[in-house]
């Protein structure tokens, strides 16, 4: 029977109270942690490698439509202004030019925000965009706008905000204790301050849209991390029931954050779609996706740290100023100096500056990524100053507690991740690497601790249908962006039903079936849609097993169900599933499962420890990355093979951060100078150091069912932090400011 | 102008003027497994064999093409490419799948001139070829892997 439950719900650090339906039928029991399962925790490829690799995905950018018309869009080439005049008659007149909408057009469309800028406050705004029979019909008509801007100041240096106090909200002021007076009162005290860079998420596949109307039916494929929540939009948006509103999202070429829900591109092409009466598709070029597509803000922070001669940590001060753009939700950039470690007086104080780039939005942990950066090198500034081990002075002050509402995690495996990395880094003689070395570089080794939260929760749903064949499909409201969490749903599926993998299937990108699943994002859809996997599973399965007690006349406690055949306990039975899915004909056994809530009285959080190897050339300040060990403490593991995909992606990404990826933008014009890919750089191939990955894997036994969590950001939050102690282990030295750039670090060693 | 363009061993009329090659092959033929990513030859997405040799479809004007072979990712299913493909597969060197059959045309070409190369050769020969996801190490040893040496 369904009820309805009132839980808490959580998305990156914000929580919210919802009613949540779950099935109080739903017997299923949590594997216990040494369960011995059979598919679950081995290595298995993803379901749709052969298609990827074969160049079969489709992915948004390859949907052709009859009639489809391709989209352009007018940015605006400035940091700050406003339209004086725009042409749009001139664009429609260009031959093969179907629709044209600017700022003053009467659009069918409603948003919270203009979906055009009449006044741009960043170089890249959408300012009109084109449909046209073709891409080049429409890049004409984008020049037949003849687009004439009044240039307005801008601002884009965060300092000179926060001088000028432009703020997107209130700052905010979160403290516990005492910190000022217990700063006085410490016996060893630190201060650090760390800029970090504005970072793209950079997806190959850009921002891309394919939107088509019949009637007041709309249907679009959208690169999108959210399909449910692009339905919702675009249902809001065109005054639609959200059942007249179908997403696809098939393939995603990634995402990292910055594609959420519809967006601009899908809100674009539907309206254009809408006039022209004919499918519209909108893909954001390179440039406009590197100036448009979103990004982790840039920030300053400074880290006060207090403790005793012993290393316990009795004060924590930090603030951080943040380069918001025109606005987007605050990253919660000082979590980690707020929860890492036990500590009694914390203040910490964010200053949101307003500044004419576009609004800063989800990249791969935001903010606590950046936050980590700059709090762990103040933690080993303090090891420093105290003359001890970074790792010990670590595990000194870990803390079973969330530090914010006082609640005990529901587990944390912090402990066992350090001695693990330590072990595999070869820790202890780490300072043998600062010895003169016959290459002639400096080494060095540095550590630094995650946190996240990723224990999901409801709402998810899932649905299995077992066919005739003795084949299963599992319908989920998974968007696999590329993580594989389609194939865990699979991998779920087939343990709980005791089929061979191969006889199960797991389905996603697509919101006509209607069974919800969360956006991707957060490290949420492992820990929320396997649950509900598990049970709309184990519901077949006990209706299979049934049905088989009908067939061979045998109590149904007496038979199994696994590796695809059904037996009885005694062995007079086994036989393959065929033998009672068979007599199903075109019938089909179904079960649906729902994620029930985390329980209460816990938080649930995701922790690890990355040490990380460097090496640098003092002569010309090239730091190279080595070696990065990588313990992450998610909980169960479901699929090892894809769990280490993350982690070496999300590494790579972390060193690329530390030492490459930054967005120049031109102080004197405010415009981003290098929105490109070949001169924004994202790591190669041969920037790739040695990774070497462990998961204690030990399920969380206060989450239900699976004991799973999220594994998405956990591996981008530590590394850059890893990278810069391990650089100042190498040198004795820190840079004031990420990456470290040849210049910053010739800067740093002069 | 209308020029004959061979592509994977099928000779087809296009109109080329003025045009990309990846715009003509994804555009024209509607062989959509070669990528646009940036369209400046700073990603290898587009990758594609022309004689053999890897080349970025989106720099390559149609007509440059002409009287030379062309393969793409869906003509190339045996041999080497092949057992790339299986072992890209199996040692999950693909996350989102994007920048994959671009990393197969490129380590395809590697193989083919050096059958069983070196690390270092590898990082040479597939450094023009992107991944955001970050596959590099799976990559490498899946080019390992269907060189017979891992």
């Amino acid at each position: 029977m369904s009820r309805f439950v009132r839980t808490r719900t959580e998305m990156e650090g914000r929580y919210e109270d919802v009613w949540a339906l779950v099935d109080e039928s739903d017997d299923t029991e949590s594997w216990a942690p040494d369960a011995a399962l059979s598919l679950v925790g081995r290595p298995v490829p993803r379901q749709d490698g052969a298609a990827r690799a074969a160049g079969r995905a489709r992915f948004t950018v390859d949907v052709r439509l009859a009639g489809m018309l391709h989209a352009a869009v007018l940015r605006s080439p400035v940091a700050h202004g406003r339209v004086r005049s725009l042409d749009l008659d001139a664009a429609r007149a260009v031959p093969g030019v179907r629709a044209v909408i600017g700022p003053d057009s009467e659009l069918s469309v409603t948003t919270r925000s203009p979906l055009l800028h009449r006044e741009p406050g960043y170089a890249g705004a959408p300012v009109a965009v084109v449909a046209a029979d073709t891409l080049e019909a429409a890049h004409a008509g984008v020049m037949a706008l003849a687009l004439d801007l009044e240039v307005l100041p801008h601002l884009v240096d965060i300092e000179e905000g926060l001088r000028e106090q432009r703020f997107t909200t209130e700052p905010a002021d979160d403290a516990r204790g005492d910190a000022e007076v217990a700063l006085a009162a410490a016996e060893v005290t630190i201060e650090f301050s760390l800029e970090t860079p504005g970072q793209l998420q950079t997806a190959l596949e850009p921002h891309a849209a394919v939107a088509s109307w019949e009637g007041e039916h709309l249907t679009v494929w959208v690169s999108t991390q959210g399909m449910f929540a692009a339905r919702d939009e675009l249902a809001r948006a065109f005054g639609l029931r959200k059942s007249d509103v179908r997403v696809l999202v098939e393939f995603v070429g990634g995402g990292f954050g910055a594609k959420q829900g519809a967006g601009f591109e899908a809100l674009a092409a539907a309206e254009l779609s809408r006039i022209a009466g004919r499918p519209v598709r909108l893909v954001n070029d390179r440039h406009g996706e590197q100036l448009d597509g979103g990004r982790r803000a840039a920030s300053r922070q400074t880290v006060r740290l207090g403790a005793s001669r012993d290393g316990t940590i009795t004060a924590i001060d930090v603030d951080a100023v943040i380069g918001m753009g025109q606005g987007g939700w605050m990253p919660p950039v000082l979590i980690p100096a707020r929860t890492l470690y036990r500590c009694a007086d914390v203040r910490a104080l964010t200053f949101p500056v307003k500044t004419n780039l576009r609004a800063q939005n989800a990249f791969r942990a935001p903010g606590v990524m950046e936050g980590t950066t700059a709090f762990e090198q103040a933690v080993d500034e303090l090891a420093l100053a105290l003359d001890m081990d970074p790792l010990e002075l670590r595990r000194r002050n870990h803390t079973d507690v969330d530090q914010v509402s006082g609640s005990p995690y529901s587990s944390n495996q912090l402990l066992a991740c350090y001695d693990r990395a330590a072990e595999l880094a070869g820790w202890a003689a780490r300072d043998e690497l600062r010895e003169p070395q016959p290459d002639g570089l400096l080494r060095g080794m540095g550590c630094a601790s995650q946190i996240w939260w990723g224990g999901g929760g409801p709402p998810s749903h899932a649905t299995v249908r077992l066919d005739s064949e003795g084949h299963a499909t599992v319908i989920t409201g998974i968007q696999d962006i590329g993580t594989g969490t389609l194939t865990s749903a699979q991998i779920v599926a087939a343990e709980e039903l005791g089929l061979p993998l191969a006889h199960v299937r797991a389905l996603g990108g697509d919101t006509a079936p209607n069974i919800y699943g969360p956006i991707a994002g957060g490290s949420q859809t492992t820990p929320s849609v396997m649950p509900a996997v598990r049970s709309a599973a184990a519901k077949v399965r006990k209706t299979l097993l049934q049905l088989a007690g009908d067939v061979f006349e045998i109590a149904v406690g007496d038979l199994e169900v696994s590796d695809g055949r059904i037996r009885s306990r005694d062995g007079a039975i086994d036989v393959e599933v065929t033998e009672v899915t068979g007599k199903l004909g075109d019938a089909t056994i179904d079960g649906s499962g729902s994620r029930g809530p985390n329980p209460g009285g816990f938080v649930v959080h995701t922790f690890g420890c990355q040490i990380a190897q460097v090496s640098v050339d003092a002569a010309l300040g090239e730091v190279r990355v080595e070696r990065v060990v990588a313990v992450h403490d998610v909980g169960r593991i479901v699929n090892p093979l894809t769990a280490s995909s993350q982690v070496e992606g999300g590494v790579l990404q972390g060193v690329a951060f530390a030492l490459t990826e930054e967005l120049v933008v031109d102080p004197t014009t405010g415009i981003p100078v290098n929105a490109y890919l070949d001169d924004y750089k994202i790591p190669t191939i041969a920037d790739t150091p040695e990774i070497v990955i462990d998961f204690p894997g030990i399920a969380d036994e206060n989450l239900p069912t699976t004991g799973t969590k999220g594994l998405g950001e956990p591996p981008i939050i530590p590394t850059a932090a890893a990278i810069a102690n391990a650089f100042a282990h190498a040198t004795g030295r820190r840079a004031a400011a990420l990456p470290l750039t040849r210049d910053r670090v010739l800067e740093a060693l002069a | 102008m209308e020029v004959i363009l061979e592509v994977n061993g099928e000779r087809h009329s296009v109109v080329s003027s003025g045009r990309r090659l990846l715009a003509v092959l994804r555009d024209d033929l509607e062989l959509l497994g070669t990528k646009l990513a940036c369209g400046e030859g700073a990603c290898g997405a587009c990758a594609v064999l022309v004689d053999g040799r890897p080349v970025n479809a989106c720099l390559l004007l149609a007509e440059a093409a002409v009287g030379h072979q062309i393969v793409t990712i869906e003509g190339l299913s045996a041999g080497r490419a092949r057992a790339l493909q299986e072992a890209f597969v199996a040692e999950d060197a693909l996350q989102c799948g994007y920048c994959t059959p671009g990393q197969i045309v490129s380590a395809t070409a590697l193989l083919e001139r050096t059958p069983t190369p070196t690390r270092a050769q590898i990082h040479e020969a597939m450094a023009g070829n992107l991944c955001r996801c970050g596959a590099y190490p799976k990559i490498e040893r899946a080019i390992l892997r269907a060189a017979g040496s891992a």
